[in-house]
């Protein structure tokens, strides 16, 4: 039972951490990225690149894929969605945008990166055991510390800074923080960076333990939905919460249904929309999303 | 309206007759089969742009096609079924699906319907995997193909395998199905239904308001959607001869909602362009090989980057339609 | 990143130089050989490796002044197509083959665009190879199907009877992700098992493509404690994950698998704890590899930046279909010539040290000759290289 919950908390942290970054996108600009989970990958592979392959230290190579991935965030931003938000009759059409940007960024991962598994030796060696009740490698409890770190980072982030504060007035009501004088162009654009930056970082963490490939990205952005669904479309403490109940969900499942053969996701998703259809915002969001 | 009509009339002598001369003048047999797929995605495209005519995205297609592929396979394997009943049976199954789904799931609106329909397909890929009757993992093969079609001994449709090569009529099929879709589509926009549908799509709330039964029309227009997915899947199974749980993916669900969106949402016409240009858009690109899924995601971002209403929005010179 | 970048201009560069000097040089006819598959998104992995054999070996062979069929020298051209996993995809492709006139065509790379693809093959008069294991694609009436790899029931067999005498296996576990390929060849492994007498402790485990922590899908596999742990149809993504995480949940016996693994991948993301896995694979090692997979291996390193392992058992569909070409020249264009040739094909194995042959074998599976002989070769992992572990034949 403690390695179940113990799965459930490791997994939970990044999902969690996933979520974010698509949440954030959603609440500030109502934009579905689907390209989050090639976001994702792309930052996985920066990573792998700089600690693999150029043989420098693993922090390097996170900062490497924030950048990055934040720069790659703030030129979308700026270059493809703002223009097709300001010249769409519909919100909806982003949507062919975001799919249209994920092929891109499949395309070029596959040119750049090859279609290869890859992965990053181990940086920590060995295994936590506590009396065979539970079983965590120190690489993971490693990432899941950082993980929580970056979690409890990105709170304090839109809690206490200036950025923070406008992200979230802009979230809450457009308009109304325009009036209120905050440069609604650069906070989009800070956000979409941020929400990159943060799927960035979470390929780079991930990269070391569960590897990286091409497929990865839209499964990813599939599992990041669920999580954002659960807890609320826009909502940070949702988006959080979304993502540890999937990492419990799966955990506990896979243990408890293991028995019944190929039946856990199946129960998941089913589970998933039946309480929607009770709960259509989620734990925590606003109705109608 | 004469213009519509001349339109319409020079559109079916295309798909009907020039299409087929040409194909035979040329030798190019593979369009046939290109050209099957487009209109039968087409048909399935038909019925995410009917929701989307409600206020809804679906991305949920994908689901009712594999749908309507397994009850046309297992029909036809299992109890010895003839093609032509099962295509309204796969129909007729996924509507009534759609109800027993839609009931819970239309009261959700913009993205999270849209997220909980691209996880429907991937629950019907895992059920049609845990299922005994469809066969599990091993997927459905070695289906039949389409026999013979007669109302009191008179044949309508000859027998497909008697046939030198099933492609022309597979696509005579394909595109007779396509064009009864639109007209159907087409019928259900310019009626009262139609209005109904439109006040939806502005203000829910008002137009229940106003004493519209709201749940009743979202439930209805998803059903059909639905019963334009099965009939596209059966085809498809057809031609196949073969289904997996994998035939309709969740990739499939997102493509049906791009070529709405490529084509125009505010057109009935759009979702048959948007296949066509898509679908055709990667056929033509394969020339550049790794360099493939580049050029055609490039093309598709600068699409939206200069006609973000779809690309009927070009002859869109006044607004006719929103 | 950079690197890369310098690799693919090279790549590039030499791809256009072969194209050129086969320009320049030859008058020989051309000879088109077809390859349906996916080359994109999220299985590149499978299909790339195989297009890029072929083009490598035809590469190769216009280099050299061409294939030699009925004393005619032929340049080999790959026509390619990248179905993206989509069985619909796969019957245009095979539809563009058709047309294109070519009769012989390698792929698709899984069980549903195989299928799939059966009724335009058939009608078109075509060939296919596929990478796919269904039974009633290669056993009548179907004819037309040839299986390129071997089978993982006949593979897995061959394993676990050899762990069985001399590891003292007993007790054996499967997992497999929840797609159709994995679980069907999880099926068939875990029947073939009991038939031989081990006890499949676990064989309801699954696990979705996308997972990015495994333990919780191995903990109750591992708690079952089996000695021998079967991966089915692992994609080379998946298997150093599972392998990492069954290890680091203590698990100490052994670990196979019946596809085809990339040592480099594993290296990378399981490091010392992928040590002692089993897996499938060509005639690479150097025990088995002749001169001329040596230079396969070179030339492929050179042409695309990096060999995959994957390719050791993906260069033969294109030898067979030259080869037995090259003993009727009349199945150049007729492949019912070429459905007769294949009953009493043999011809020396260019890729293997000492005298391996090349031939159509099937009966035991499938009731007619409608599978490449490719060496069954059955490798284990050591610290960044595969070494073999026991050489069989599929008959």
């Amino acid at each position: 039972m403690e390695q179940i919950l113990a799965n459930g908390l490791y997994l939970g942290a990044q999902y969690a951490l996933i979520a974010l970054g698509l949440t954030l996108i959603f609440s500030l600009m109502n934009v579905l990225n689907f390209a989050h989970g090639q976001m994702y990958v792309f930052g996985g592979f920066v990573t792998y690149t700089v600690v693999a392959q150029w043989g420098l230290p693993f922090v390097l190579g996170l900062i490497a894929s924030a950048i990055i991935l934040a720069v790659m965030g703030a030129l979308i931003e700026v270059f493809l969605f703002r223009p097709v938000i300001r010249k769409s009759k519909r919100d909806e059409s982003t949507m062919l945008l975001a799919a249209g940007i994920a092929f891109f960024l499949d395309a070029v991962i596959l040119l750049l990166f090859g279609e290869k598994q890859r992965g990053v030796p181990k940086i920590v060696n060995g295994v936590f055991n506590w009396d065979m009740r539970i079983i965590m490698p120190y690489d993971r409890i490693l990432i899941l510390a950082l993980a929580i770190a970056m979690i409890a980072g990105f709170i304090a982030l839109m809690q206490y800074t200036k950025a923070g504060r406008a992200m979230r007035a802009l979230a809450q009501d457009r308009v109304a923080a325009q009036l209120m004088g905050v440069d609604v162009d650069r906070y989009s654009m800070i956000g979409f960076a941020l929400g990159a930056m943060l799927a960035g970082l979470v390929g780079g963490l991930l990269v070391t333990i569960t590897g990286i490939n091409l497929g990865m990205g839209g499964p990813t952005s599939i599992k990041a939905f669920m999580m954002i669904m659960i807890g609320g479309a826009g909502v940070i403490s949702g988006a959080i919460a979304g993502g540890f109940i999937l990492g419990m969900m799966e955990s506990v499942g896979l243990t408890l249904l293991a028995a019944y053969g190929d039946i856990t996701y199946l129960v998941i998703f089913a589970s998933l929309m039946v309480f929607l259809a009770f709960r259509p915002q989620g734990l925590m969001g606003k109705p109608w999303g | 309206m004469t213009k519509t009509y001349a339109v319409l009339a020079a559109f079916l002598l295309t798909i009907f007759v020039l299409v087929p001369v040409t194909i035979s003048a040329t030798g190019r047999w593979d369009l046939y089969y290109t050209l099957t797929s487009v209109a039968l995605l087409s048909i399935g495209a038909a019925g995410v742009w009917l929701t989307f005519y409600i206020g809804r995205i679906n991305i949920g297609q994908g689901a009712y096609a594999l749908m309507g592929g397994y009850v046309s396979a297992v029909l036809m394997t299992q109890a010895g079924f003839s093609f032509w009943a099962t295509l309204p049976l796969a129909g007729i199954f996924c509507a009534a699906i759609s109800v027993l789904i839609g009931l819970p799931i239309l009261r959700l609106r913009g993205v999270y319907f849209a997220m909980i329909t691209l996880v429907l397909t991937e629950v019907t890929r895992l059920t049609a995997l845990a299922l005994s009757i469809t066969n599990g993992a091993k997927g459905i093969t070695s289906i039949p193909l389409p026999g013979e079609l007669s109302i009191f001994g008179l044949t309508l449709i000859p027998d497909f395998s008697t046939m030198d090569s099933p492609k022309p009529a597979f696509y005579l099929l394909a595109v007779t199905l396509m064009v009864l879709t639109y007209l159907v589509l087409w019928r259900i926009v310019n009626s009262r239904l139609g209005h109904l549908c439109r006040s939806l799509q502005q203000n829910e709330e008002l137009s229940a308001s106003i004493g519209v039964n709201t749940a009743y029309l979202r439930v209805l227009a998803y059903a059909i959607s639905s019963f334009f997915g099965g009939l596209a899947g059966a085809v498809f199974v057809a031609i196949s001869q073969s289904i997996y749980p994998s035939s309709f993916a969740v990739t499939d669900s997102v493509n049906f909602m791009l070529y709405c969106f490529v084509g125009g949402l505010g057109y009935v016409g759009g979702p048959i362009l948007g296949t066509f240009l898509l679908y055709f858009g990667w056929d033509l690109l394969s020339a550049a090989k790794e360099y493939q899924l580049l050029i055609y995601s490039s093309a598709m971002i600068a699409l939206m980057l200069v006609l973000p209403n779809g690309v009927l929005s070009l002859f869109d010179r006044k607004g006719r339609r929103k | 990143m950079n690197r890369r970048t310098i690799l693919k201009t090279t790549a590039l560069a030499t791809v256009a130089s072969f194209v050129l000097s086969g320009a320049v040089f030859a008058d020989n006819p051309v000879l088109k050989i077809g390859f349906v598959g996916v080359t994109s998104g999220p299985a590149a992995a499978w299909g790339t490796s195989n297009q890029r054999s072929m083009e490598t070996r035809a590469a190769w062979i216009n280099e050299t002044g061409g294939y030699d069929i009925g004393g005619t020298k032929y340049d080999v051209e790959i026509v390619s197509f990248d179905d993206q996993k989509d069985p619909k995809r796969a019957i245009a492709g095979m539809e563009q083959m058709a047309q294109a006139g070519i009769h012989y065509v390698v792929g698709p790379n899984v069980d549903d665009g195989a299928a799939a693809v059966r009724p335009v093959a058939e009608q078109n008069g075509i060939i296919y190879f596929p990478y796919a294991f269904p039974k009633e694609l290669y056993t009548a009436p179907a004819s037309n199907a040839v299986l390129g790899m071997v089978a993982n029931y006949q593979s897995g067999p061959a394993i676990y009877k050899y762990l069985m005498d001399n590891n003292g296996v007993k007790k054996v576990a499967f997992v497999a992700a929840n797609e159709s390929d994995p679980l069907s060849q999880r099926d068939s492994g875990s029947a073939a098992a009991k038939a031989l007498g081990l006890e499949v402790v676990s064989d309801s485990v699954t696990y979705q493509v996308d997972t990015t922590d495994f333990t919780p899908v191995l903990l109750p596999v591992i708690q079952s404690a089996p000695d021998l742990l079967v991966l089915s149809g692992v994609s080379p993504a998946n298997a150093p994950q599972l392998i990492r995480s069954a290890r680091e949940l203590g698990y100490t016996g052994l670990i196979s698998t019946e596809t085809a693994q990339d040592a480099a991948v594993l290296q990378e993301g399981a490091g010392e704890l992928a040590n002692g896995f089993i897996s499938v694979g060509g005639a690479s090692t150097p025990e088995l590899a002749s001169d001329a997979m040596v230079e396969f291996v070179d030339r492929y390193t050179k042409m695309f930046g990096e060999y995959n392992d994957e390719s050791n058992t993906k260069v033969y569909a294109l030898e067979y279909i030259l080869a037995t070409m090259a003993a009727n020249p009349a199945a150049i264009d007729n492949v019912e010539e070429f459905k007769t040739t294949m009953d009493t094909f043999e011809a020396p194995n260019p890729y293997m040290k000492g005298d391996a042959k090349l031939k159509y074998v099937g009966m035991t599976s499938f009731g007619q000759k409608r599978q490449l002989s490719v060496p069954l070769v059955v490798n284990t992992y050591n610290n960044g290289a595969f070494e073999t572990l026991f050489v069989a034949q599929v008959d």
